[in-house]
């Protein structure tokens, strides 16, 4: 089943590569039933875990590479299915919304389902090697999606978020080989060298390995300094492109974070704990703030997910410097329940700042206002989306970032200050954000069209699942659990 | 005699002598390919032949000037399948060319010159072979047009090799001078008690040679103008084949006669492999010309190479990733050249303008081109990635962590003027129509070598056991 739902869009991909040259709407629909059928799949691997079960659950393992004992191993515990099916959902969402799309149909369609089977793969891989073929194999369709489907500077865009994305993944890689060739015997598979930890006594070859998995997770979250080919990307791509990429794309980095960086390296994580630290919290206000300062929607919407992504730093960091085990689980609960949730929201959020420009032909705050009156529906949901990614509780958001706050008194009073402060920045963005577009003298566009249901529905769903995370958090057991079992690994 | 070790070489070396009088008779134009279809035939032949010497026991032939081993059918393999994949794309190209039942023979010719040099263990023979190498090359340059930069760079070619490979053979007669010997195996075991500046000085002339053939830094300068000036597939073939050629008869000279790492030839190695890395992705990244821009890049593959030949007694996978890498690296380069082919052919012009809008105009071609492009860049699942893979691991393991790092930058760098191509093919805007020629061996050579990309970088097992094979058993 898992490996069904790994390759299910790769072969709904080239299926619909396979249709006939003209014939655009089948090849949406091809796209569309293959998203749904991995929906499914995905569904009922979330069904189908054990929630005491480990991480390990649905393991597949084949030789891959025997001669450098590279293997396909895959597997799943709570967070990675929970990531499976919010993979499997926004692909769903992104292939819906996309029904319309004439341009270059085909290539469109396998592009996504080529990308979910990298994402979903990267969420079960367990071993270093596999880990990284999915990682990249999730990285060329979006820039091909950014570049071809893009807006102005899509060239520009693509290639920065190419290179920059690159750089860090192959400082990944020359951490994996180190890993790999630590271990006696050399090995890539992860539980493995989690069981073995290699590195144990080599303090300045486990920094130099921590440094090269903190740039290759790092671009891709994003940490503050390795974050700049983040707005261009986001701002330049179609929109389902973004709703993949903020939704999906930034949670390898935060997966990578939790799964691979913090049970490998724990004494190293902890060693340099309050470098990630004031890494997160220099995310958290520079996220902030110019998201603060931003016109552009998109933009705004893109500097606050490093804002929001920064929240899993900070767990990590904790979680690796204490060593009260209560503590502990609530930082990294909140982190994995920030990253269904900012998936969630975030992904909605693109969605209707794509609608909005699409219909309006920009996506500048300053020519928006009083579309409360003129679009009441759009205007709720707009609304929701919004108060849900400013941490209101009743939405998925609060529930993440309240754990992780919590979590962070352990360390110190301030880092929770500073946090907090930068929830009331963050509260003001949205809150200028929705004052700007919904209050106000009706200014553009002049009229807005109702939403249709290829744009009504996804949203309503990602709204409706976070509602239901908010209310009632215990939804998200599985994969608080799986949180709390990558814990106990080491 | 031991003629039974050399029916590869035979089976070639007869049928180009044979071909020589055939290409002059076939003059009528439907008999213009023939000689490359005999030549693809030959080919395969000698391919059969040599395949089984991978599970021999290794021996040597002549009085021990040449080696009958693995080592040597992995790499006489890699050279033939070099010749056999450029040989459709040449015919393709030469269509209703004067030349065209000529090219096929050079190709031959160079082809048994390489497969020599891969096996020689004697002095004089490396010598015979390294200019059995380049004289067909020097000759297919020039065949391929007439018009004067090919011909500037065939002569340029010409007047570097002949100075570079009469240095090394110059250096050769330094190890001579100091064992009494042209055995490899002697000189190595006569080498221990030289004079330690000698061994250098001979180590330093022998790599000007070696360095010609393989484009390392400083002995590349030749590579951009010839390639430029040279024919799509004539640059592919003299990309990959001398190339291949001149790895092998390195990894044996440097394993056979200087082992141990006398004189430091791995630091020395690991130093040249950054700078030819280095240069090359440096200056590709200023290219506008293709082949100008993957003359650049053959160069930086080169350093890549060399940076596991330099490890190649100290890590254990090393050999198996040199192997490997030139593998990957004859796929992905000899696709990349063969679509560049069909550009050239059809617009006249190797320009990066000259593939704008070709992901629309000529959809399979500009996939073809992607996928070797992203391979060379060593994107995961294709060859190139796992080849990278393989040697980076061998650095690391062989104690040059540093150096790893320098190719880890490096490919980050290189990334930049191959996606430059791919982003010319898909999202800039079209302003005239750019085509691929048509042609049945241009479709060969593509499909044959995007499958071996492909597959090889999914499965590498696929290469990775005959070259292991191949790699295990040398001594």
């Amino acid at each position: 089943m898992l490996n069904a739902a790994i390759f299910l869009p790769l072969l709904t991909g080239l299926l619909s590569l396979a249709m006939p040259r003209r014939r655009a709407d089948i090849v949406r629909f091809v796209a569309l039933a293959g998203s749904v059928l991995t929906l499914f799949a995905a569904l009922a691997l979330w069904a189908g875990l054990d929630p005491a079960g480990g991480a390990l659950q649905w393991r597949t393992t084949l030789p891959w590479i025997p001669a450098i004992g590279a293997s396909y191993d895959v597997a799943i515990g709570g967070l990675s299915s929970a990531l499976i099916v919010l993979t499997a959902l926004l692909l769903t969402v992104v292939a819906a919304f996309s029904l319309r799309a004439e341009d270059r149909a085909h290539a469109h369609a396998f592009l996504f389902l080529l990308l979910g089977t990298g994402l979903i793969g990267l969420f079960a891989a367990q071993d270093l090697l596999l880990f990284y073929v999915f990682f990249e194999v999730a990285l060329v369709p979006m820039y091909f999606i950014i570049g071809v489907w893009g807006g102005e500077q899509r060239s520009y865009a693509a290639l920065k978020f190419f290179l920059y994305t690159r750089a860090g993944s192959l400082a990944m890689l020359l951490g994996f080989l180190a890993l790999y060739l630590a271990m006696q015997p050399h090995s890539f598979s992860l539980p493995a060298i989690i069981a073995a930890r290699p590195l144990r006594d080599a303090p300045f070859a486990a920094a130099l390995v921590f440094f090269a998995l903190l740039l290759g997770f790092g671009v891709k979250l994003p940490i503050v300094p390795l974050h700049n080919w983040l707005p261009d990307a986001h701002v330049e791509a179609p929109t389902e492109g973004s709703v993949v990429l903020a939704g999906l794309q930034l949670k390898m980095g935060a997966y990578g974070l939790v799964a691979i960086l913090l049970p490998v390296l724990p004494g190293t994580v902890a060693r340099f704990g309050w470098l990630l630290v004031a890494l997160a919290l220099i995310s958290l206000v520079w996220g902030a703030l110019a998201a603060l300062a931003q016109r552009d929607m998109k933009r705004l919407v893109a500097y606050t997910s490093i804002n929001h992504m920064a929240y899993v730093t900070l767990a990590v960091a904790i979680a690796a410097m204490t060593a009260d085990g209560d503590v502990q689980r609530l930082a990294l609960d909140g982190a994995a329940v920030q990253m269904v949730s900012h998936g969630l929201l975030t992904g909605g959020m693109f969605l209707m700042v794509g609608i909005l420009q699409h219909q309006a032909g920009t996506r500048d705050i300053g020519r928006f206002g009083g579309l409360l009156g003129r679009a009441p529906v759009f205007s709720l949901l707009f609304g929701l989306l919004a108060f849900g990614s400013l941490g209101l509780p009743g939405l998925s958001g609060f529930i993440a970032e309240f754990q992780v706050i919590g979590a962070s008194l352990v360390l110190s009073l301030w880092v929770a200050a500073v946090v907090v402060l930068t929830l009331v920045v963050t509260t003001g963005v949205y809150l200028r954000l929705l004052s700007c577009v919904l209050m106000g003298e009706p200014t553009a566009p002049p009229r807005l069209a109702p939403l249709s249901p290829r744009e009504l529905w996804p949203v309503v769903t990602l709204i409706v699942l976070s509602v239901l995370i908010g209310v009632l958090p215990g939804l998200l057991v599985p994969a608080v659990n799986g949180a709390s079992q990558l814990l106990a690994r080491f | 005699m031991d003629l039974g070790a050399v029916v590869p070489e035979m089976i070639l070396a007869a049928l180009a002598l044979v071909l020589v009088p055939v290409a002059g008779w076939a003059r009528a134009p439907r008999w213009r390919t023939a000689p490359a279809v005999l030549a693809g035939l030959g080919v395969i032949a000698a391919m059969g032949f040599t395949a089984p010497m991978l599970w021999a026991t290794p021996t040597e032939a002549f009085c021990g000037t040449y080696a009958v081993d693995p080592f040597r059918a992995a790499y006489q393999l890699l050279l033939e399948l070099g010749a056999l994949l450029t040989l459709p794309m040449l015919a393709a190209h030469f269509r209703g060319h004067a030349q065209e039942p000529h090219a096929p023979i050079a190709v031959l010719f160079a082809l048994v010159g390489a497969m020599g040099l891969a096996a020689s263990l004697d002095l004089g023979l490396i010598v015979l072979f390294l200019q059995m190498v380049s004289f067909p090359s020097y000759i297919l340059v020039v065949l391929a047009r007439t018009d004067r930069r090919a011909q500037e760079a065939a002569l340029k070619y010409f007047i570097y090799g002949a100075v570079a490979l009469a240095v090394m053979a110059y250096g050769l007669t330094f190890l001579f001078g100091l064992t009494g010997s042209l055995n490899l195996r002697a000189i190595g075991a006569g080498l221990a008690g030289a004079d330690p500046a000698w061994v250098a000085v001979a180590l330093g002339l022998v790599l000007v040679g070696y360095g010609f053939e393989a484009t390392v830094v400083p002995f590349q300068f030749w590579a951009p103008d010839v390639f430029q000036g040279a024919s799509a597939p004539v640059s592919g073939f003299i990309s990959v084949v001398p190339k291949v050629a001149a790895f092998a008869g390195l990894l044996r000279l440097l394993l056979e006669a200087m082992p141990h790492g006398l004189s430091s030839w791995p630091l020395l190695l690991a130093l040249l492999a950054a700078a030819t890395m280095s240069w090359g992705n440096l200056v590709a990244l200023r290219q506008r010309s293709l082949k100008r821009m993957l003359a650049y890049s053959s160069i930086a593959q080169a350093g890549y190479v060399l940076m596991a030949v330099a490890v190649a007694e100290r890590a254990a996978g090393a050999f198996g990733a040199v192997g490997f890498y030139l593998l990957a690296y004859l796929f992905m380069n000899l696709g990349a050249f063969a679509v560049v082919a069909q550009v050239e052919r059809a617009g006249g012009s190797d320009s990066l303008r000259a593939v704008r809008g070709l992901g629309r105009r000529a959809p399979w071609p500009a996939v073809a081109l992607t996928l070797a492009l992203l391979s060379l860049a060593g994107i995961p699942p294709l060859a190139g990635f796992a080849g990278k893979v393989l040697l980076l691991g061998a650095a690391i393991d062989g104690g040059m962590a540093w150096l790893a790092v320098i190719a880890a930058i490096n490919m980050a760098v290189a990334l930049f003027y191959y996606v430059r191509v791919v982003a010319e093919m898909y999202f800039a805007p079209e302003e005239r129509a750019t085509f691929a020629a048509p042609g049945a061996g241009y479709a060969l050579s593509t499909v044959v070598a995007t499958a071996g990309t492909l597959a090889l970088g999914i499965l590498p097992a696929l290469g990775l056991v005959p070259i292991g094979l191949g790699t295990n058993l040398l001594r």
